[in-house]
């Protein structure tokens, strides 16, 4: 790590984050405040590296964005801002309009807020959150995002509906599984009786995030991210929240509906039976694949290079359900002390002989230096005792893989080797959906 | 002025008046004041590109160089995309090896923003160097340091005499033009000043008058999105009519580049793309250049061909080349032709493209319905024109636009194309309304000379045929504007700027 530079960023900036968050809600549209190329270069990068989710509706070249130039720069970019939100209401058909400001916008101190109040006051669903790029990565930007749509948008005084949650910290495209991950997770939990808001499925539709605050909590499915929009709702709405990391696997996927259970009223027997049925199910199919794993020998040293929501839950699957041994986890997230102490607490969590060496690195060529120190130390006569080995990481990370002559498949921000539509890795399904792909791949040249 | 004197790259809308809002029909942009139509601005926009995105995905290409992005993190995070296509083109040229770009960025904060980022980009250009052990390094500048005042142009003087590996710099803020291909252009003028002019071992010396190279030897300037299959058709050609090539910059290194100083001319496949540096090799080194033509459809390759072979006497060599080439291009599209004539075509790519593509398929059969370009320049001026009176004067549909998706939407509701042609990211909005698409950006296939002709011919063919994708998708997809929309005229949002001449009278397609 560098305290200059980040080495190729495994994230987009603020305005990004926001951008991306917004194209994922159903009948929302950006009014991106910025220069000409920051809605592209945001919603390119999100657009092939999370497994090709493209351009659908209003997202992509189809931004409504002012462009603004010099003149703007010099002159104030306010008048130019008023009339594009007015031009785009008159033509873009939308139920909320969120302009996001840039890097350039914010430091020439356009008064977006007041532009966006007028359309406010005249009952145009406008808000404004401002997410000028050096405010920080997509996190921020998601955080920003969801805080001006938390004061702005969700209805206040609303009743608490018991058992209704709100799932937050799956960044969308950043988590490049985010909508099978959701989903799965919401089918899990809604057969638990509780009521589930995940805002960023294809399925879902604003009603749900205006009345939001509802929910009675809010879990976060992160140690690091969508912290910051759970804290404006426990501010705003007086919504407690939780954090439990992202469950991928049967192991991981019953100790958080059991952790869940502390904080949200589900039935025990529902609980149990539940678990019963999904992990009868992981199983059924795993029947099928065992004879394999054991004739071929399918255990691996562990190598994960992530996101600190994928960097853990990642390791926690391969070596709790999966049967293998975690060498290396790299959390590629900017952080700052305390929440690198979060996620190493987390990681303390898993049994000592099967905790892997844990690294912060945002730069992916450190990694691999980080990576062969350590494989130094390890390097007998015979060669490296840390093989087989297998990569789960980003596309970004294949290179890494092929030096170790390592099996890979990548899973973690940016994925641009392969197509995500509806896969989920989460929970029990999605556990087994991983350790399908992790298995195809080794089998690829079959 | 030009590359050699300008401290930073000018915007095109003032070095060639290029205009990104316009629209109308081909014979009615002919009759525009191209310095009125430069001011012409839209009150509805949608996300351009900066100059950042050309340069980037031109420099990254460069080997064995560190790109420095100095601004906010975001800036470059398109760069993912970039190196989709760089891994692929390096796989082509069989560098199995080359290892993938590599871009940093000086990630400025609300502190930074405060305090200034000339620090951090000084430590981060040494950093750079020992980390990475590049050949050369580029040094983006964005906008938010360049608002802030840090002054990239003098670390970059002194990293100069204290580093013994070019660097480069590439002023690309995206404030600064709204002509995003101005960013070729910053691209040219960054390889031009980090390793021709400002190089340690200063600029190669012109070569002297009078020697010739035994045989004669050309630049290609290459494009980062135009694939090997291209690049190996340029190449075949000119050999065949007994020319050597040299292609550059993009994929090459210093002294390749450096070589270019050295040729007997420099050609162009793309006006829109080079113009800015093959002046450069025209007025530093004396190096004649063709700009004029991109060698896309017969017509043009053979006006092409005879033009390079015309500056060394080769003309009959290149004249066999190309009557054997007609004939046998012409016998193998003659099965596809009769699945293509009369058939409409719609075009959207960057302007000499679409227009080079569009008298492509009139070869074929087909009636440009219309045409889509990012933007309008002179190189273009008269070729709208051409392609009307190919087409025995039946005029079509023009929409300039900076991409605007909703603009051609609209236009393409109403005319409802046999086929859609366009770049990359364009042809999804086609998709959208069902309509069959062949893209024109895609790396493995041939575009250019009789090769490429023969295989869009047997794309169109082929695309043509099933076409349910789309048409299902259509009936599955929305696109997000209201309906009235639909019922304005395309160029609703095209203002005039206040400073332009107001009164001017907006042209409606197709109305």
């Amino acid at each position: 790590m560098s305290s200059n530079f980040i080495e190729r960023p495994r994230y987009q900036c603020a305005l990004g984050g926001a951008l991306v968050t917004i194209n994922a809600l159903n009948r929302a549209t950006a009014i991106v405040h910025a220069a000409p190329g920051c809605a592209s270069a945001a919603d390119g990068a999100a657009k092939a590296g999370s497994g090709y989710w493209g351009t659908s509706s209003c997202s992509g070249r189809a931004t409504p964005s002012t462009n603004i130039l010099e003149k703007e720069v010099i002159f104030g970019g306010e008048h130019r801002l008023a009339e594009q939100i007015e031009s785009t209401l008159s033509i873009v058909d939308a139920d909320l309009y969120a302009v996001l400001t840039g890097c350039m916008t914010d430091i020439i101190g356009d008064d977006v807020n007041s532009v966006a109040g007028k359309f406010r006051a005249e009952g145009k669903p406008v808000i404004v959150a401002e997410t000028g790029g050096f405010k920080g990565n997509s996190s921020s930007g998601y955080d920003l995002i969801l805080t001006a749509l938390i004061h702005q948008y969700v209805a206040k005084g609303l009743p608490k509906i018991p058992r209704q949650i709100n799932l937050l910290g799956l960044i969308p495209t950043q988590d490049v599984f985010w909508r099978g991950n959701l989903l799965e997770l919401k089918r899990l939990l809604e057969e638990l009786g509780l009521q589930v808001n995940t805002f960023f499925s294809p399925f879902d539709n604003l009603a749900s995030l205006r009345t939001a605050s509802q929910a009675e909590l809010n879990v976060v499915l992160s140690d690091v991210h969508g912290l910051g929009a759970a804290r404006a709702f426990a501010e705003v709405h007086e919504i407690p929240y939780i954090n439990l990391p992202l469950p991928i696997g049967p192991t991981a996927t019953k100790e958080f509906l059991e952790e869940l259970a502390r904080h949200v009223r589900i039935s025990p027997a529902a609980l149990r039976a539940i678990v019963e049925r999904e992990t009868k199910w992981y199983y059924a199919y795993l029947e099928h694949v065992a004879e394999l794993y054991n004739d071929l020998d399918l255990q691996r040293f562990g190598i994960v290079v992530g996101d600190a929501n994928y960097s853990y839950a990642l390791t926690r699957f391969i070596s709790e359900d999966l049967g293998w041994i975690p060498y290396f986890a790299v959390v590629t997230d900017m952080l700052d002390d305390s929440a690198q102490a979060a996620v190493t607490e987390r990681f303390a969590k898993l049994a000592p002989e099967l905790r892997p060496r844990l690294i912060f690195e945002t730069d992916t060529s450190r990694i691999a230096v980080a990576l062969e120190r350590e494989l130094a130390e390890e390097q007998d006569e015979y060669g490296s005792p840390v093989s087989p080995a297998f990569v789960l990481g980003s596309t970004w990370d294949r290179p890494l893989a092929q030096g170790l002559k390592a099996g890979f498949l990548s899973v973690t921000y940016p994925v641009t080797n392969r197509v995500v539509t509806d896969q989920a890795y989460a929970g029990y399904r999605g556990g087994l959906r991983l350790l399908t792909d992790i298995l195809s791949s080794l089998l690829s040249n079959r | 002025m030009g590359l050699l004197e300008d401290k930073v790259v000018p915007g095109r809308e003032n070095r060639l008046e290029a205009c990104i809002a316009y629209g109308g029909t081909a014979c009615g942009l002919k009759m525009q004041n191209r310095s009125c139509l430069k001011n012409q601005e839209r009150s509805f926009s949608q996300a351009g590109l900066c100059q950042l995105l050309p340069t980037m995905g031109m420099l990254l290409t460069l080997p064995e160089t560190a790109v420095i992005v100095h601004g906010a993190i975001g800036c470059a995070s398109n760069g993912v995309g970039a190196l989709i296509g760089i891994r692929l083109r390096n796989i082509q040229n069989g560098n199995l090896k080359a290892e993938d770009s590599n871009w940093v960025s000086t990630n400025l904060t609300e502190s930074d923003v405060v305090h200034g980022g000339e620090a951090k980009l000084e430590k981060a250009i040494v950093e750079v160097y020992e980390r990475y052990h590049p050949k050369s390094i580029v040094v983006f500048q964005t906008c938010t340091p360049s608002i802030i005042g840090d002054d990239v142009a003098g670390i970059i003087d002194r990293m100069r005499e204290r580093l013994d590996i070019p660097i480069l710099a590439a002023y690309c803020e995206g404030f600064k033009t709204k002509v995003w291909a101005t960013g070729y252009d910053v691209a040219f003028h960054a390889i031009v000043h980090g390793f021709i002019e400002s190089d340690r071992e200063g600029r190669p010396p012109r070569r002297e008058p009078g020697r010739q190279n035994p045989r004669p030897l050309v630049n290609v300037i290459n494009l980062a999105s135009v694939g090997k299959p291209d690049e190996d058709e340029i190449t075949r050609l000119l050999n065949a009519v007994g020319i050597d090539v040299n292609i550059g910059p993009n994929f090459a290194t210093r002294e390749a580049i450096r070589n270019m100083t050295q040729a007997d001319l420099t050609i162009s496949v793309c006006p829109t793309h080079d113009d800015y540096f093959v002046e450069y090799l025209s007025q530093e080194y004396g190096i004649p250049y063709v700009l004029k033509d991109m060698p896309i459809g017969l017509e043009n390759t053979r006006t092409w061909l005879l033009d390079i072979a015309g500056h060394f006497g080769l003309e009959t060599k290149a004249a066999e080349v190309i009557a054997a080439e007609e004939q046998k291009v012409l016998r193998a599209v003659a099965k596809y032709k009769p699945l293509l004539a009369g058939k409409s075509v719609f075009l959207s790519a960057g302007e000499f493209r679409a227009l080079v593509t569009g008298a492509l398929f009139q070869e074929l059969g087909l009636e440009v319905a219309g045409v889509r370009s990012y933007h309008h320049d002179h190189f273009g001026k008269d070729y709208y024109e051409k392609l009307v009176q190919n087409q025995r004067g039946k005029n079509f549909s023009v929409d300039i636009a900076n991409f605007q998706p909703f603009e051609l939407t609209n236009l393409l509701k109403r005319i409802k194309p046999d086929l859609f042609v366009g770049h990359v990211t364009d042809n999804v909005w086609a998709a959208k309304l069902g309509l069959p698409t062949l893209t024109i950006f895609r790396i493995f296939d041939n575009y250019i000379g009789y090769r490429g002709f023969y295989a869009v011919a047997k794309k169109a063919a082929r695309i043509l045929r099933n076409s349910s994708f789309n048409r299902n998708f259509a009936q599955h997809t929305q696109n997000p504007y209201k309906a009235a929309w639909y019922e304005q005229n395309p160029f609703a949002f095209i203002k005039i700027q206040q400073e332009a001449e107001g009164g001017q009278e907006r042209e409606a397609a197709n109305e």
